[in-house]
């Protein structure tokens, strides 16, 4: 009995054992190469590892442009390496702590000066094979960091109200124009529209989470989210009268609970078909319009308040960086694969334009060819603001990298009305200031 | 060894003699329990069914609609299984061998380590059971950097290595506790028989604790198979190049947080991985029965 | 025994077995030296410093031992990490023992009814949670379906600070699978002969319970007890998946873990998430060592 049960685990074992050594050393195999920071060969050829995050539509988009490249420049061999936004930070603070960090890599907004205050970019100026010669010197100078050009832009977003058009003309309702335009003139619009429309829809989600219409508010009161030292550039009355703005709509019923709307970050799959506007980013409509195909979705520059500062309209950059501490003998190669990213209108045909309108003139000007009308939207709404006299803005300072999702919680505690605007908004400068300081 | 000659039915717990006149109310009570149980069976499966239904909905409806999908598809099944650019058996492939490896290396090493610390009497060693105990309460948040960083010095980033070698060394300390709880549920007579008959701790170890350690070893197995199969946080950090994905990172890469997009593929390609557990499931599960039957004092 | 008469016999049996006992445990030293140790150790030093990941950490004392006395969110994820030990551990190992007795005594069907309440636990924290818990307790999930029948309009549970935590204890007891595969194995080592004679001695089926069963399944319990309670101070996962890494809404599923998690990850702070960590090393310590000197009282070991 007892040998019986011995030699059954034991058979088991070994097949087991069997099946997982042969695959393991398959497994090795495979990703051989991967974990170096990659390699020139006596052959001048080089590997590069090239780091982005989104869903697996950008991921398989991207990686066809990047099997592109290796098309056109054979000496070259690029390694992918993809997550979801949240894991992709997980795994570059890991990578980072090691210094193994891939060659090219995108910029999470809340990290830039984090990364740059620890060397992670490499200088740019004087590369050989990325061509600025399109540039305006303003559009390098709107990258530079402390003066130093370390950073290309993968592509341009502004803020935006976006609107359902079907659902609007449904319903025989109007966005205000020109100067009605402005956030009372929406607010009335807004709670008109949810109280009479025949549907029960709302005018607008539950938006006081996101960073870049809040910037937009900041601005047109003359503060700013950041300062060029480092430093907090709004007040607590700033945060205060965002949220504000944001309770009026809700507690009139114009926006979701956060309830309705599976939290702060509204759920655009279970809203999507019952709000008419949304506040967000002008190249989140590439992909949120495919959600609902039947319907057709235009975007509109946010409201301008009566008295809004000159110069508060701003283009948030995304950005695309080569590791500081890469093999110098791999940087031209890096150079190229920059250079195809920011300056190749081939390389946006493969890969579409949900990382926004394209700095490059020349480049701006191609895509327009062939551009979706969704995309073509987009462009529009970029090209409206970039054409505006715009007050230079700046980059979160380092220990400031949770600030999405202390304003997160803050407009949950306001929501649920557990705390008023004025209290959060002191709380989260608060915390906010504590976390710079330690970090400075 | 006292052999009581019992009906079939005395694993009931109600005594043989008096089966007959009793026959029609334990029916009825085994009808109550069978319905109470399946109650709660579908109280507990509801979910899962849900993910089935959804996984054949069409994404938009997946959210809005009722439970029983108007239309039946199996787009979600077809994007799912070819969305990342290769199709999906590439990271079940290499889900099998993180987990198959990791099985293999838990089972050798925390049953040396176990039977050691429950067994043989040395200087250390409530010093290494205290170690153990340490290894099992740290959070792994702390150890993931320094970790990697060990790792990626001998240049392992992108392989299977740092995933399974550790099992081998017997880090999963968990298995080691529970390994060693139940050899001390083995009655020590059994070793001082195997001591007198001349055997040393490797022959007692391999012929006495070892095959009575089976429901122990098969429930390690099942650990074993569930968290490594499920691990999300380890490979993604470790495998960046899509070709070695496990499946938890081949999921996450499925979704997008902002929008929500992907809930269809991510579903049908959940069911689809729940399967081979199911399968091991019901396969580790006879082993566990059978491993079961055979030990105890009997023999 | 017959060797323990003469010293210097016994003193080479002991040598023996401690060479014998080194020789068991080599994979384990190894692993020991090579992987686990000096990451333990580094944290530990990296506890009393102002380490940012990225450059390299300074020595700072105990300031960030001293910062957690002040730090709100710090206490508010010790409340939620205890309310969840105390109320999902009793909870899930309750359940888990009450099928797992079911279950045990050879009925029909136990294959089938052991994989169905098992196959909660394969999916265990798998991405899907997150959608399958919010089909559940959301604004128009199964749960406010079922209260609109009779008349109650809900709103969702995730999004409410009251019962958010609520549902991730929900979560773990939904996966009592674990616990109970481990029960019924243990209750399978019980030898049927005890309860044989114990019939024979026309013992009930109740004191056959308390005086076979549970004393034998004792080592199980505690091991169970043991593991489920670690288990669940270092939730994390579930956590992290049905609230997308945030401890939200306003912190109310804020794990222990999950705040290191953050600390470490997102805001930079290794330094601090280590100082983190000891103290709920030395919490859990605290505690299993309690377990355990209490154990001597109701734990019966065969040997």
């Amino acid at each position: 009995m007892r040998e019986m049960s011995r030699r059954n685990v034991l058979k088991f074992a070994a097949v087991a054992g069997l099946t997982g050594t042969a695959a393991a050393c398959s497994g090795v195999g495979g990703g051989s190469g991967g974990g170096g920071s990659g390699g020139t060969d006596a052959g001048g050829s080089a590997t590069l590892r090239y780091a982005w995050w989104g869903n697996n539509v950008r991921q398989e988009n991207y990686t066809n442009a990047l099997n592109q490249f290796m098309e056109d420049h054979s000496e070259i061999t690029v390694e992918t390496e993809f997550a979801e936004y949240t894991a992709f930070q997980e795994r570059m603070t890991t990578q980072m702590a090691a210094r193994n960090v891939p060659d090219l890599f995108w910029v999470p907004s809340a990290q830039v000066m984090t990364y740059y205050a620890n060397d992670m970019f490499h200088d740019l100026d004087g590369l050989e094979t990325l061509d600025l010669s399109d540039y305006d010197a303003d559009d390098i100078d709107g990258l530079r960091l402390d003066g130093v050009h370390n950073t290309m832009a993968l592509g341009i977003f502004v803020p935006v109200v976006r609107y359902n058009e079907t659902m609007a003309q449904a319903d025989g309702a109007t966005l205000p124009e020109g100067a009605d335009w402005t956030w009372d003139g929406f607010t009335e619009f807004a709670i008109d529209y949810a109280a009479n429309n025949p549907n029960g829809n709302w005018a607008v989600n539950y938006g006081p989470d996101h960073d870049l219409t809040l910037e937009a508010w900041l601005r047109q009161r003359g503060e700013e989210l950041w300062t060029g030292d480092g430093q907090i550039g709004f007040t607590a009355d700033g945060i205060a009268s965002w949220l504000d703005f944001w309770e009026n709509l809700r507690k009139n019923g114009a926006a979701p609970s956060l309830s309705e709307q599976d939290g702060v970050g509204a759920d655009w799959a279970l809203i999507g078909e019952r709000v008419l506007t949304y506040l967000g980013n002008s190249n989140h409509i590439i992909d949120d319009a495919q959600f609902f195909p039947e319907a057709t979705f235009k975007l509109r520059t946010m409201p301008v308040a009566a008295d809004a500062t000159p110069g508060h309209p701003y283009l948030y950059t995304p950005r695309l960086a080569i590791f500081g501490g890469i093999d110098e003998a791999n940087l031209e190669a890096a150079g190229t694969l920059l250079n195809f990213s920011v300056n190749n209108t081939d390389t946006l045909r493969i890969t579409g334009l949900t990382m926004g309108a394209p700095v490059n003139p020349r480049v701006a000007a191609e895509v327009a060819e062939f551009a979706s009308p969704d995309e073509q939207q987009m462009l529009d709404a970029v090209a409206h603001d970039r054409a505006l006299e715009r007050n230079p803005r700046f980059e979160a300072p380092a220990g400031s990298s949770t600030w999405r999702t202390i304003l997160t919680r803050v407009s949950e505690q306001v929501a649920l009305e557990q705390s008023t605007t004025i209290d959060a908004a002191t709380a989260m400068i608060a915390e906010l200031q504590s976390a710079i300081d330690r970090a400075s | 060894m006292t052999t009581q000659t019992l009906t079939p039915s005395a694993t009931t717990g109600a005594p043989a003699s008096s089966s007959a006149r009793r026959r029609p109310r334990r029916r009825g009570r085994s009808v109550a329990r069978h319905a109470g149980l399946m109650v709660f069976v579908a109280f507990m499966l509801y979910p899962l069914v849900w993910m089935v239904t959804s996984a054949f909905t069409p994404e938009s409806e997946i959210l809005t609609g009722p439970l029983l999908p108007e239309q039946f598809t199996l787009e979600n099944f077809v994007n799912g299984w070819n969305s990342l650019t290769r199709p999906f058996w590439v990271f079940y492939g290499n889900s099998f061998v993180v987990t198959i490896s990791s099985i293999v290396g838990n089972l050798f090493s925390c049953s040396l380590t176990a039977y050691a610390l429950a067994r043989l009497t040395f200087k250390a060693r409530n010093l290494y059971f205290g170690i153990v105990l340490v290894s099992v309460m740290l959070p792994m948040h702390v150890l993931v950097i320094p970790q990697y960083i060990i790792f990626s010095q001998f240049d392992l980033v992108n392989t299977f290595v740092p995933l399974v070698l550790p099992k081998f060394l017997a880090t999963d300390a968990f298995f080691i506790f529970l390994m060693v709880q139940f050899i001390r549920g083995i009655p020590r007579e059994l070793d001082q028989a195997a001591a007198i008959d001349g055997a040393g701790p490797f022959r007692t170890f391999w012929y006495v604790i070892f095959p009575l350690m089976r429901p122990a070893l098969v429930t390690t197995t099942i650990f074993t198979f569930i968290w490594t199969w499920n691990d999300f946080f380890t490979p993604l950090i470790y495998l960046t190049d899509q070709s070695v994905f496990t499946v938890p990172v081949a999921l996450s890469s499925m979704v997008d947080a902002e929008s929500n997009s992907g809930i269809g593929m991510l579903l049908a390609m959940s069911v689809l991985s729940l399967i081979p557990i199911m399968l091991f499931f019901a396969f580790a599960q006879k082993y566990l029965i059978r491993g079961i039957t055979t030990t105890g004092l009997k023999g | 025994m017959a060797t323990a008469t003469a010293p210097t016999r016994r003193k080479s049996r002991l040598n023996r077995q401690g060479r014998a006992a080194h020789v068991f445990m080599l994979p384990w030293l190894v692993g020991l030296v090579g992987i686990t140790a000096l990451p333990t150790l580094a944290s530990l030093y990296l506890a009393f410093t102002d380490y940012n990941v990225l450059s390299s950490p300074e020595f700072i004392g105990t300031a960030n031992f001293e910062r957690m006395l002040t730090d709100d969110r710090f206490w508010q994820s010790v409340r939620v990490t205890l309310t969840y030990v105390l109320v999902s551990v009793p909870l899930q190992l309750a359940f888990a023992l009450l099928l797992a007795l079911i279950l045990d005594r050879g009925m029909r069907g136990l294959t089938f009814y052991r994989s169905a309440f098992y196959l909660p636990s394969l999916l265990g924290s798998s991405v899907a949670v997150a959608v399958l818990w919010r089909e559940l307790f959301g604004h128009s999930g199964l749960v406010n379906s079922a209260l609109a029948l009779v008349g109650i309009e809900g709103s969702s549970w995730l999004q409410n600070p009251q019962t958010a935590l609520g549902t991730l204890v929900i979560l773990n007891v939904w996966t009592f699978g674990s616990p109970m595969v481990i029960f019924l194995a243990g209750l399978r080592q019980i030898p049927e002969e005890l309860y044989e004679s114990a019939r024979v001695d026309g013992a009930s089926v109740l004191r056959q319970f308390g005086s076979i069963t549970v004393p034998l399944l004792t080592p199980i319990i505690f091991f169970n007890l043991i593991l489920q309670t670690i288990g669940a101070f270092q939730a994390f996962t579930q956590a992290h998946v049905v609230s997308g890494g945030s401890g939200g809404p306003v912190d109310s599923t804020l794990f222990y873990t999950l705040y290191i998690y953050q600390q470490g990850f997102t805001a930079f702070d290794m330094g601090y998430a280590s100082a983190l960590a000891w103290v709920l090393l030395v919490f859990i310590g605290v505690m299993t060592a309690g377990h355990f000197l209490l154990s001597k009282y109701w734990v019966f070991y065969g040997d």
